[in-house]
């Protein structure tokens, strides 16, 4: 069914105009690469400073509120792109197992992102009150570590499987 | 011996076949390259934003910059590494490929824009400096943004030349 979705993707008049634009796939890419440079920078780092790491002069909860704003628009770059990108070659995304997981993973760190955020909404310490919300701090952010660097590993294969 | 003899022997050496006849080293070395270049993208633009006034305006610059620096020294090395590796698989083709060449001078002009600024711009700013920096940091925050995105969308053409 969704090998049947791709075929009549691809021949849609958008998809084959995408197609014929010969720059238009690299420059779509540059674009989403920009925008997970934003994302996996922020993140790295808010993700780092819950393990304990010193980065930076700034509170947790500074970081995270400056940073988030960021995060949230570049995801959202990143929606627009990949839809394009899916758009133009429909069989190399959504009948590729690699990008499959990936947006599993995509959706997985939106989820501890939101976490985190909401976590310091009301309470800038919150990840600091108590050891037990330190651990789950931590355990967080080695999450959203690991899967912000899963999902550029995973980004770059899906080109090769 | 010639630019091209030299390319010739760096890619015939052992590690650099190893790269190019197997069938995972070039992505996984190309992961790790990828990984380390949206750091160092990442961070830079972090203090070229906050030099433009975009971004970070209630720190001081020097405060973004101690911040984000050590991200794109360390992040650069790595990616620097895992580059010359990709380079030396097929060292011929990328020498004469017009995106690669366009990268390495955009990557040599983004070292000069800030070895000037650290050299002669930088120490303008105060260490507690608010709100817009001196036109010349924006214009050295500027020339880095932008030269930084041109070496990324000349990376990713690469791809598509090579």
């Amino acid at each position: 069914m969704i090998s049947a979705f791709c075929d009549w993707l691809v021949a849609t008049s958008i998809s084959r105009t995408f197609q014929e634009w010969t720059w238009f796939v690299p420059l779509v890419q540059t674009v989403h690469i920009l925008s997970i440079s934003v994302v996996l920078t922020l993140v790295a780092m808010t993700d780092l400073k819950m393990l304990g790491v010193r980065v930076g002069s700034q509170p947790l909860s500074e970081m995270v509120s400056h940073s988030m704003p960021w995060v949230w628009t570049a995801l959202l770059l990143l929606l627009t792109t990949g839809i394009l990108l899916t758009i133009t070659e429909p069989a190399r995304e959504l009948l590729n197992s690699v990008f499959r997981v990936k947006m599993l993973m995509v959706l997985a760190l939106v989820g501890a992102l939101k976490i985190i955020q909401s976590g310091l909404r009301d309470q800038p310490d919150y990840w600091s009150l108590s050891p037990r919300r330190r651990l789950a701090g931590r355990a967080v952010g080695a999450a959203s570590l690991i899967l912000g660097v899963c999902i550029v590993v995973a980004g770059r294969w899906i080109a090769y499987v | 011996m010639t630019v091209i003899e030299a390319c010739d022997w760096l890619q015939n050496l052992t590690f650099p076949t190893l790269i190019r006849e197997s069938d995972w080293l070039f992505p996984t070395i190309e992961s790790v390259h990828v990984l380390a270049l949206v750091l160092v993208v990442g961070s830079i633009s972090m203090v070229d934003l906050r030099l433009l006034g975009l971004a970070n305006r209630s720190r001081p610059v020097a405060q973004v910059m101690a911040q984000a620096l050590p991200w794109t020294w360390s992040a650069f090395v790595v990616a620097a590494v895992a580059g010359s590796l990709l380079f030396s698989s097929k060292a011929v083709t990328y020498y004469a490929d017009v995106p690669f060449r366009i990268k390495m001078f955009c990557l040599v002009l983004a070292g000069i824009n800030m070895a000037y600024f650290h050299r002669f711009t930088h120490r303008r700013l105060g260490p507690s400096d608010l709100g817009a920096p001196p036109a010349a940091a924006k214009i050295a925050g500027g020339i880095s943004l932008l030269l930084w995105i041109v070496i990324v969308g000349a990376g990713r053409w690469i791809g598509f030349t090579t």
